[in-house]
């Protein structure tokens, strides 16, 4: 016996795992009391039933997913989740075949010229495609609640395209996500890191656009926990939140980059190519800085207004109410104020004061005040509120 | 009734697949991976999926998306049976029924395919605790020979020595031997 707090933790194999694995490889947990077991999971919803059932105390989340449990949307169980962490901000991409950015260049080069790319190259070949009687075009997202098949939607609805209709929308898992783009089961998709820059480098995939271009500051995933768990046991929440908080802070520093691909790229965490991995990592995801961690009401309220967009919350929800059950950031702000004598908390909350950018690319505002009128604002959706 | 088996290990799906021969289900297919032409076709009833398989979120999906596909899925969750669908976490298995079909059908193919799962995992687990007695054998044979060979001893005294510092260290002989022929190996200069 350890005399350490024996707790089990779920991960995906994706970048953004980062700050669990490097937490439980640094001994951060143990330092806080705690002997962590990591479970590798290959898919979303075994996370989501390992935490409702107990068998998982906590977990890297997709961050709509803990809202979806929570409000039991898709005929689910409602499972209360909370989430008092943001694991990472930005990571995923929308990337297509690259056959398909051929026929994207050859319809619409100036379109296909532009920073970010729009997908108005992709609704005028999804046009011509009708005309000439040419099947429906795939693409993938690896969850129905995920910050990917929402940014996916957004950005082709954008341009005109009703991604329930004018293309065929699939889930699959982010590892098989590559070889579907090789085998042409899918035409494009949106997932997080390091699936893109895979894609890239074995020069079967072009990204069009990055979380970072689609809405500076993407929202991503959650470390998420069960409600009435995180309420039986709020010393062990916080020990978890320190030692993740300073798991985060050490694999922003690009000191430690080196030591934090090799630790991603092993097989018993991501399985990826260290430069396939080391891709995201620059420039694009964030994992502490600017008070990345804080989990922000703004991005649960953005979740619920995209959530209703697309008809997967029916009757009016109290989207405030939701947002402020699941998203903690007052569980955070404890946590992280509490590592004082080892961190300077100041460098928590350094910028915090600074407002995320509430516009996404199309230069749209954001208007967490009222979710229902920005939900309803968009030509294409399925609102049913 | 048609049961969907899908499992990325073929060997516990056979397993499963064998078990549920034996109750009622009409007919029983087994994949290591989820084929939507191929499920189509198919029709399943049910589908068993286990939870280490990536392709459970595709599975998932289908229940939100059942306007685009014509077999509707739902996750097996019965009220009536408080504790089955946490039993069922627990030993990595997943099921979905095609919507219509009473839960109570599926009690059966869902003990079935746990029963099956708790017995492939301590069947594995026996097997890597033979090769690690067997390799834990191997380890003290070589350094009974170290013994022998180092310290001049016969064959019975090189192995009364290393269980005399396996019980005064309270650890297994095997742990005891591999330390013993690690250090002589770094004595040689093997780890220089």
């Amino acid at each position: 016996m350890s005399g350490l707090v024996e707790l089990r933790l779920g991960f995906i194999p994706l970048t953004d795992c980062a700050p669990i694995v490097a937490a439980k490889a640094l001994g951060f947990f143990e330092e806080e009391g705690l002997d962590v077991t990591l479970s590798r999971e290959v898919s979303w919803a075994t996370i989501r039933d390992k935490v409702t059932v107990g068998a998982l105390d906590g977990a890297h989340m997709l961050a709509p997913m803990a809202l979806a449990s929570t409000l039991g949307a898709g005929g689910g169980e409602a499972v209360p989740m909370i989430a008092p962490l943001a694991l990472n901000l930005n990571g995923s991409a929308v990337t297509v075949s690259v056959a398909l950015a051929k026929m994207l260049r050859e319809i619409d080069p100036e379109g296909m010229a532009q920073n970010p790319i729009t997908a108005r190259p992709l609704a005028r070949l999804i046009e011509r495609r009708r005309e000439s009687g040419e099947a429906q075009l795939t693409f993938a997202v690896v969850f129905t609640y995920s910050m990917h098949a929402y940014a996916l939607r957004y950005w082709m609805a954008e341009a005109g395209i009703d991604p329930d209709r004018d293309v065929r929308l699939v889930v699959t898992p982010p590892p098989r996500m590559v070889e579907q783009l090789q085998s042409g089961g899918v035409d494009g998709f949106c997932v997080g890191a390091p699936w893109n820059a895979v894609a890239v480098l074995e020069g079967l995939g072009e990204v069009l656009i990055r979380a970072s271009e689609f809405w500076p500051g993407s929202p991503d995933k959650v470390f998420g926990l069960k409600a009435d768990w995180a309420q039986a046991y709020p010393d062990e929440v916080r020990a978890l939140l320190r030692a993740l908080i300073r798991a985060s802070i050490w694999a922003d520093d690009p000191v430690n980059r080196p030591e934090l691909i090799d630790l991603l790229a092993r097989p018993e965490h991501v399985g990826a190519s260290a430069e396939a991995i080391g891709r995201a990592l620059e420039n694009e995801i964030t994992f502490h800085a600017g008070a990345a961690g804080r989990p922000r009401r703004e991005h649960a309220l953005w979740f619920l207004s995209q959530m209703a967009r697309w008809g997967q919350v029916g009757s009016k929800p109290d989207f405030d109410a939701i947002a402020d059950a699941v998203y903690r950031p007052d569980l955070f702000r404890a946590a992280a104020a509490s590592l004082g004598p080892v961190l300077d908390a100041t460098l928590v909350f350094e910028d915090v004061s600074m407002t995320p950018s509430a516009a996404l690319f199309d230069g749209v505002t954001f208007d967490p005040t009222d979710v229902a009128a920005y939900a309803s604002r968009f030509s294409i959706g399925r609102l049913t509120l | 009734m048609r049961v969907l088996v899908i499992d990325p290990d073929p060997a516990r799906a056979a397993l499963v697949a064998e078990g549920l021969e034996g109750i009622k289900p009409l007919e029983v297919r087994q994949a290591t991976i989820f084929d939507e032409r191929e499920v189509a076709e198919f029709a399943p009833d049910v589908v068993v999926i286990a939870s280490d398989s990536p392709d459970r979120d595709t599975l998932e999906s289908l229940r939100e998306a059942s306007h685009n596909n014509p077999r509707p899925v739902v996750m097996f969750v019965d009220r009536s049976e408080p504790g089955l669908a946490e039993q069922a976490v627990r030993a990595g298995v997943a099921a979905y029924i095609v919507d219509g079909l009473a839960p109570s059908r599926v009690r059966p193919i869902l003990d079935v395919a746990m029963s099956r799962f708790a017995l492939t995992q301590q069947l594995r687990g026996d097997l890597a605790k033979a090769k690690a007695d067997l390799e834990s054998r191997k380890t003290v044979e070589r350094a009974k020979g170290l013994l022998m060979k180092e310290r001049g001893l016969d064959e019975d005294g090189a192995y009364r020595l290393l269980r005399k510092l396996a019980m005064d260290k309270g650890r297994p002989i095997g742990a005891i031997a591999a330390d013993l022929l690690a250090f002589a190996g770094i004595l040689r200069g093997d780890a220089s």
